[in-house]
């Protein structure tokens, strides 16, 4: 990754819009091109892993030799791989590019963003080694050390979080657009949910409910918050038109704060806690309507007449699929959380599909839209190969759905052989092997797509697609480059 | 120790009523006026007047109308590729 060289800018300052734009990519550019460097390591990383793990589903004897190679090891590595080192660190890039670009400032504080970058990669080695090891905490999505991993990612975010609040607060633009409350507030519900999740005096059947309190808000207000943020920001830019209605944005954003924290206990439907904080969270998931089909109708009607752009900008083409598993994962969701459904559907292969939908059809493609509209903005090199990113986007998007497809189907038939009293309950595992195999074959269609990506994402960055003799998109006509400026920049 | 339920119900309420609370002081700090000049924070002036080859003819005359001769995209403007 090459984050030594800062462009030199030439030209005249004669547009404020643009020399705006260039001064926050200028200030931000360190860091997030720490961050998605990091990200990309991980994604690898996490690939891997999940592919091992998923294949032991259906090869119960391979690997089994060693402790470290067991499954509960190799699919927890894959899981906080894949959230804290893929999801969250590809969100801290967009994050640190897209605030300092919407306030109209440069980002303060860099350097500690870049720390706290580098420790939370830190926190992820430690956290990761310890549950190979067999150190795990026993709790879903937070099963890395409390005390010798996670205090890293919470100082680690914290510094990121301080770097984009100072930056706030120093904002040049009168207005906030809707993706600055989205993005910010992920950074202020993000520390309350980890430090309930992660409670120390709860344990046993207390501890569930802390667990998917924090488990389910970390998908609804970190991963979605920040990437609803991300396509506010992109799908408007590329049309070259505001959204729809931007009073539909600023509902959305508002009703999911309001009532999105409430929901995690949807998960317990039937486990042994309170039955009033169950049917309060049903209630709770119930009102996420509302957040829902504002974004989905907004973001919907935004791209009316303009689909053919999905044609042209492999961004919108990643962001708005992106959007549209929003939509699906969180109608999912709400159905899932009705116990008549979750009856069936609870402990299945259904669930695994379920949050697939939301961490890649969603999250991740989105992250993948974001970074090919950034990347060039900041390298000063274009991607090299169009062709290699349609490769990337079929693989990716074949992969997901064959995943989603199978995971769902078996994942019915799973719920309701278990459900039958006549059906020997090793018959409600065999008729989930085909799908199993079929989620092998999608890992492995996914790892090409990844192994894609990140091959040109290392082309361009090494300098191997053609730098820019002239600077194109808002840089067309940059400011001139001030020594001065830069060193205030730091 | 108090029971997990209260810490999650009332860390959910007291979430939303923080959320509550930004909201009212956003609405008198002024954050929600001129909606429509928020919405369009985001678009450069060139944004505007950017030839967009999946546009309509309609959709084309409606933008130079409005902004002047529109100026062609610079390779892979729209995120990736040319």
């Amino acid at each position: 990754m090459s984050t030594s060289t800062r462009p030199t800018p030439v030209g005249s300052l004669d547009r404020p819009d643009v020399d705006v734009r260039l001064r926050a990519d200028l200030s931000s550019r360190g860091p997030v091109l720490l961050a998605f460097g990091s990200a990309i390591v991980w994604l690898l990383v996490g690939t891997v892993f999940g592919d091992v793990a998923s294949f032991k589903l259906h090869l119960p004897d391979w690997l089994v030799q060693q402790g470290w190679l067991t499954f509960g090891r190799l699919r927890t590595v894959h899981l906080n791989t894949m959230i804290y080192g893929w999801a969250s660190l590809a969100m801290v890039g967009v994050s640190l590019w897209i605030i300092p670009r919407l306030v109209h400032t440069e980002l303060r504080y860099g350097g500690l963003a870049r720390t706290g970058i580098w420790l939370w990669n830190v926190g992820l080695v430690i956290g990761n080694l310890g549950v190979l090891a067999g150190y795990n905490d026993g709790l879903e999505w937070l099963e890395m050390h409390r005390y010798f991993a996670d205090p890293w990612l919470v100082v680690g975010g914290g510094m990121v979080g301080i770097a984009l609040l100072v930056t706030l607060a120093a904002r040049e633009a009168d207005h906030l657009y809707v993706s600055v409350w989205y993005v910010m507030a992920a950074y202020l519900w993000f520390p309350i949910i980890f430090a309930v999740g992660n409670w120390p005096t709860f344990t046993g059947v207390e501890s569930g409910a802390t667990n998917w309190f924090y488990a389910h808000n970390a998908l609804g207000l970190w991963l979605t918050a920040v990437s609803l943020g991300a396509a506010y920001y992109f799908i408007p830019k590329v049309l070259g038109r505001p959204v729809y209605s931007y009073q539909l944005s600023l509902l959305g954003f508002w009703t999911l704060a309001f009532f999105y924290a409430l929901n995690g206990m949807h998960h317990l439907v039937g486990g042994p806690i309170p039955e009033w904080m169950i049917t309060t969270s049903i209630a709770a998931s119930a009102l996420m309507l509302i957040p829902v089909l504002a974004t989905a109708v907004n973001l919907h009607v935004t791209m009316v007449g303009r689909f053919g752009a999905l044609r042209y900008s492999p961004t919108l083409r990643f962001v708005v699929l992106g959007a549209i598993s929003y939509t699906a994962v969180s109608l999912q969701g709400m159905l899932t959380a009705l116990r008549e459904v979750n009856r069936i559907t609870h402990f299945t292969q259904w669930t695994i599909a379920h949050s697939h939908v939301g961490v890649y059809a969603f999250v991740t493609f989105v992250m993948f839209g974001s970074m090919y509209y950034i990347l060039p903005r900041l390298v000063r090199r274009e991607w090299p190969s169009a062709l290699l990113i349609q490769w990337h986007f079929w693989l990716v998007l074949t992969g997901i759905a064959l995943y989603v497809i199978a995971l769902t189907v078996v994942g019915v038939r799973q719920g309701l052989a278990m459900l039958d009293p006549q059906v020997p309950f090793q018959r409600s595992v065999e008729v989930t092997i085909p799908g199993l195999v079929a989620r092998s074959v999608a890992g492995l269609v996914l790892t090409a797509g990844h192994l894609v990506f990140v091959w040109h994402y290392w082309l361009m960055v090494r300098g191997r697609a053609p730098a820019r003799e002239t600077l194109v998109f808002h840089e067309a006509r940059p400011i001139l480059y001030e020594p001065e400026a830069e060193g205030a920049l730091r | 120790m108090f029971p997990s339920s209260l810490a999650v119900v009332l860390t959910g309420l007291l979430m939303g009523g923080v959320a509550l609370a930004a909201f009212y002081w956003a609405w008198r700090r002024g954050c929600f006026r001129d909606l429509e000049a928020q919405s369009r924070i985001i678009l450069d002036d060139r944004d505007y007047r950017l030839h967009r080859p999946w546009e309509s003819p309609e959709q084309r005359l409606d933008r130079e109308l409005h902004y002047g001769t529109l100026e062609p995209p610079g390779p892979g403007e729209w995120g990736g590729a040319a």
